[in-house]
């Protein structure tokens, strides 16, 4: 009902809402490769480099394309949501710029840091020393974890504000260091920081899953799947142990997201698991699996323990029954992905430490290529837990979405928001269309005469003259 | 501090205006080099130039974002909920160029290749009018999206944006030893020359009807200096391309183009919205102030010896095939 009465009295922000959703949810898909693949790269040159192996050398090059490529399409995106805080939001970066964009600044910073880095790297092949090559490509993981932190901090911010010193309504004092690492940082942080260096590892991996199922398992195939699968499976299981204290810090630091997680409708003691199901407006749950006094035992080690529940918080405060399912079974799908994902990990680290070997079962490669699928939807359902589940609130507790949305007319943000579907759909077009065709090519050069291997993409060292 | 963070605003609009535009200004001119036969040449320098640019201009356009939000959370409510018009069009300019600058690589078809091309130009026009026009309508202090003032600030930055693009482009052509190219753009160096003098005289007239107080110190306070630089360098660059002195042209185009952007906020100092807004009434709380200064002394530490790298590699041509 309250939602309701929003809706209507701002009119924008349902559009705003989705175009933030969609622009972020498209932006997100982006980040695991672009922060963690310079580190598998620089992994795997690193390995050519000591065991002079060229293929181990090949493989890294040839990612260092598709590094580019997605370092490109990421600034772009990334730079259409800096601008959309101030289209969509304008009210919550006037009142909290001060605060919430400390670790944008910080951000920002990095992601120069990177593109100069990474501008050396992509440039440099062959023209540098491979020292000196492999030694300036080692500031792009510390420059994008600057960056990931640097995010991580305001997004934390938005859910665990703090240091902030309010009067009438204007922030007059900012505690910069409290401001920065707040509460949720300290789970936030490791918890995205494990997921997309996994996710990473796993999309790479599932390429030459699919090769391997296809058929091509010599040398190249097999050391291309080897390294950033066994980094994911090194990630996924330490993946659930953060993943568990992160969720478990929520009961105290965001009840409403917790309850909305866990579908708990009154607070209480032995509260069941529900796997799946749909909570309705008198509380009921439909479907799923109940398992009896497990939420009470995962979240407090004891069937007594007490767990939130989303009447604890007035109505008004809390995800709406819609939100709360979402927030459900999004949740509900990054933990069952996450799980398949460690066994997945523990099958490959054992076949690895018995044999000495990666596994050779046709199943293990068949859910090793869906393991990218796979980690991309739970980077997906992961951020949609913590940003539905933080409704309605933009700043936990503090400011409303609806309080922070734009005055413009509800027309111009839907008109703007087709724009954007219609421009990021051609965008993910070419760029699967360019990787594709990078990837055909490589192929084919394998059989034939070796070429270098950013012929046909836009970016990479370029030839002294040029021809038209 | 506060006037010091409001300069590093106005640094990296300068750079992304200059940077920027260099960019955008390739764009231009591949947008006017004609069909798909005749603009062959042009087009494949313009290619070869910008690639390893590529996107990361876009780092400026971040980078004064942040700073704007972080550093002055007033100004950009202001700005944002009043000229929100404008920054959408500069942004569907801005991803639009993007993506069909990279589609151009992949597309075979002829006529795909053409409509990319198309439509890369055609973007390179909307992000620098739009976004110089949202300073413009700042610079009026009635943040009315489309007015005199904004569509005369898009103009001059069109004018300007070809011009350093062409400049630049005669120093890649000539770096490349493409001959006819030098003098292809060495022309049309000279032509954005006087365009962005007429259009510039023509802006500085509208200033002074619409925006009196902009305009007095713009030609007699502290915006003096570099309308002055402006108004002496934009000729001696078009000057010297005509003459075909190629020396130092590069320098003065950023300068001039530069002074430009310095021109107006120095003239509009102390006001970030002349009339409403002063930089010490938008500026964030104090302790924020010291942590982006700390941050961006920190990082000019790391990024200024990481720029004179690329600088130095890119010079030397490290990072360019061997001869092949």
């Amino acid at each position: 009902m309250t939602s309701a009465l929003w809706l209507a009295s701002e009119p924008a922000l349902l559009p705003s809402r989705i175009q933030m959703a969609f622009t972020l949810a498209s932006h997100v898909l982006l980040v695991p490769l672009g922060v963690a693949l310079p580190s598998l790269t620089l992994l795997m040159e690193g390995i050519g480099l000591a065991s002079k192996d060229p293929v181990a050398l090949k493989i890294a090059r040839r990612w260092s394309v598709v590094m580019a490529v997605q370092f490109a399409v990421g600034a772009v995106t990334g730079t259409i949501l800096s601008f959309e805080f101030g289209i969509l939001w304008p009210r919550m970066l006037g009142q909290f710029g001060g605060a919430f964009g400390l670790g944008f600044a910080i951000e920002a910073w990095a992601f120069f840091l990177e593109a100069i880095f990474i501008g050396i790297y992509l440039y440099g092949w062959e023209r540098l020393r491979p020292r000196t090559h492999l030694l300036f490509g080692l500031v792009l993981p510390p420059a994008g974890l600057l960056g990931a932190f640097g995010v991580l901090a305001s997004n934390s911010w938005m859910n665990t504000p703090a240091g902030t010193t309010l009067k009438a309504g204007k922030v007059v004092d900012v505690d910069v260091m409290a401001a920065l690492f707040t509460r949720a940082l300290g789970y936030e942080f490791w918890h995205f920081l494990i997921a997309i260096y996994m996710t990473a590892g796993f999309v790479v991996a599932s390429v030459y899953a699919v090769a391997w199922l296809r058929g091509r398992r010599d040398h190249y195939q097999r050391l291309a799947f080897a390294v950033p699968f066994t980094v994911a499976a090194v990630l996924a299981p330490i993946q659930l142990v953060v993943g568990d204290l992160s969720a478990r810090a929520l009961v105290a630091d965001q009840p409403s997201k917790f309850a909305a997680m866990e579908i708990t409708w009154t607070t209480r003691d032995h509260n069941p698991e529900v796997i799946g199901g749909l909570i309705d407006a008198n509380g009921d749950i439909h479907f799923g699996i109940s398992v009896p006094s497990l939420d009470s035992l995962l979240v407090g080690y004891s069937p007594n323990a007490v767990v939130p529940g989303l009447t604890s918080v007035a109505a008004n405060a809390r995800p709406t029954i819609v939100e709360a399912n979402i927030t459900h079974l999004a949740f509900d799908l990054m933990v069952g992905l996450g799980s398949v994902g460690a066994a997945l990990a523990v099958w490959h680290l054992w076949v690895l430490w018995r044999r000495r070997r990666p596994p050779e079962s046709i199943w293990f490669y068949r859910l090793a290529a869906l393991a990218g699928i796979g980690a991309y939807i739970a980077v997906e359902t992961g951020w949609i837990t913590t940003e539905v589940g933080r409704q309605p609130w933009i700043v936990f507790g503090v400011m409303r979405v609806a309080d922070a949305v734009t005055t413009a007319p509800a027309s111009f943000v839907w008109t703007m928001l087709t724009a954007l579907v219609v421009i990021y759909a051609l965008i993910a077009y070419f760029f699967v269309t360019l990787l594709l065709r990078l990837s055909a090519r490589w192929r084919r050069e394998d059989l034939n005469q070796p070429s270098e291997p950013e012929v046909g993409a836009p970016y990479g060292p370029r030839p002294r003259t040029f021809t038209a | 501090m506060p006037d010091l963070i409001a300069f590093t605003l106005l640094l990296a609009i300068t750079a992304y205006s200059t940077a920027g535009g260099v960019d955008f200004g390739a764009g231009i001119w591949d947008l006017l080099a004609g069909g798909s036969r005749r603009g062959r040449e042009a087009r494949a320098l313009i290619d070869h130039s910008m690639a390893p640019v590529w996107e990361v201009n876009n780092v400026w356009l971040v980078l004064a974002i942040v700073l704007c939000w972080t550093g002055f959370p007033l100004l950009f409510q202001t700005v944002f909920a009043r000229l929100y018009p404008l920054f959408a069009l500069a942004l569907v300019g801005l991803i639009l160029r993007g993506a069909f600058f990279a589609f151009r690589h992949i597309a075979e078809a002829p006529r795909a290749h053409r409509i990319a091309d198309l439509v890369f130009g055609l973007s390179s026009l909307l992000t620098p009018f739009f976004f110089a026009a949202s300073l413009g309508a700042i610079a009026s202090g009635r943040l009315e999206s489309f007015s005199l003032m904004s569509i005369a600030f898009g103009l001059v930055s069109l004018a300007a944006t070809a011009f350093s693009g062409a400049s630049f482009l005669v120093g890649d052509a000539r770096r490349y030893g493409a001959i006819e190219l030098v003098g292809y753009f060495r022309r049309r160096a000279v032509i954005a020359a006087l365009a962005l003098i007429a259009v510039g005289s023509a802006a500085l007239i509208t200033i002074g009807f619409e925006a009196p107080d902009l305009f007095r110190p713009m030609l007699a306070g502290k915006g003096f200096p570099f309308a002055l630089v402006t108004m002496v360098l934009t000729p001696v660059v078009g000057f010297l391309l005509w003459r075909g002195v190629l020396r130092w042209y590069r320098v003065l185009t950023v300068a001039a183009v530069g002074s430009m952007v310095f021109a107006w906020a120095f003239a509009q100092s102390p006001y970030l919205v002349p009339g409403q807004l002063t930089i010490a009434q938008a500026v964030a709380p104090f302790s924020t102030q010291v942590l982006l200064l700390v941050v961006a002394a920190v990082v000019l530490l790391v990024i200024g010896p990481a720029m004179g790298v690329l600088y130095y590699l890119d010079q030397r041509s490290a990072l360019e095939s061997p001869e092949t």
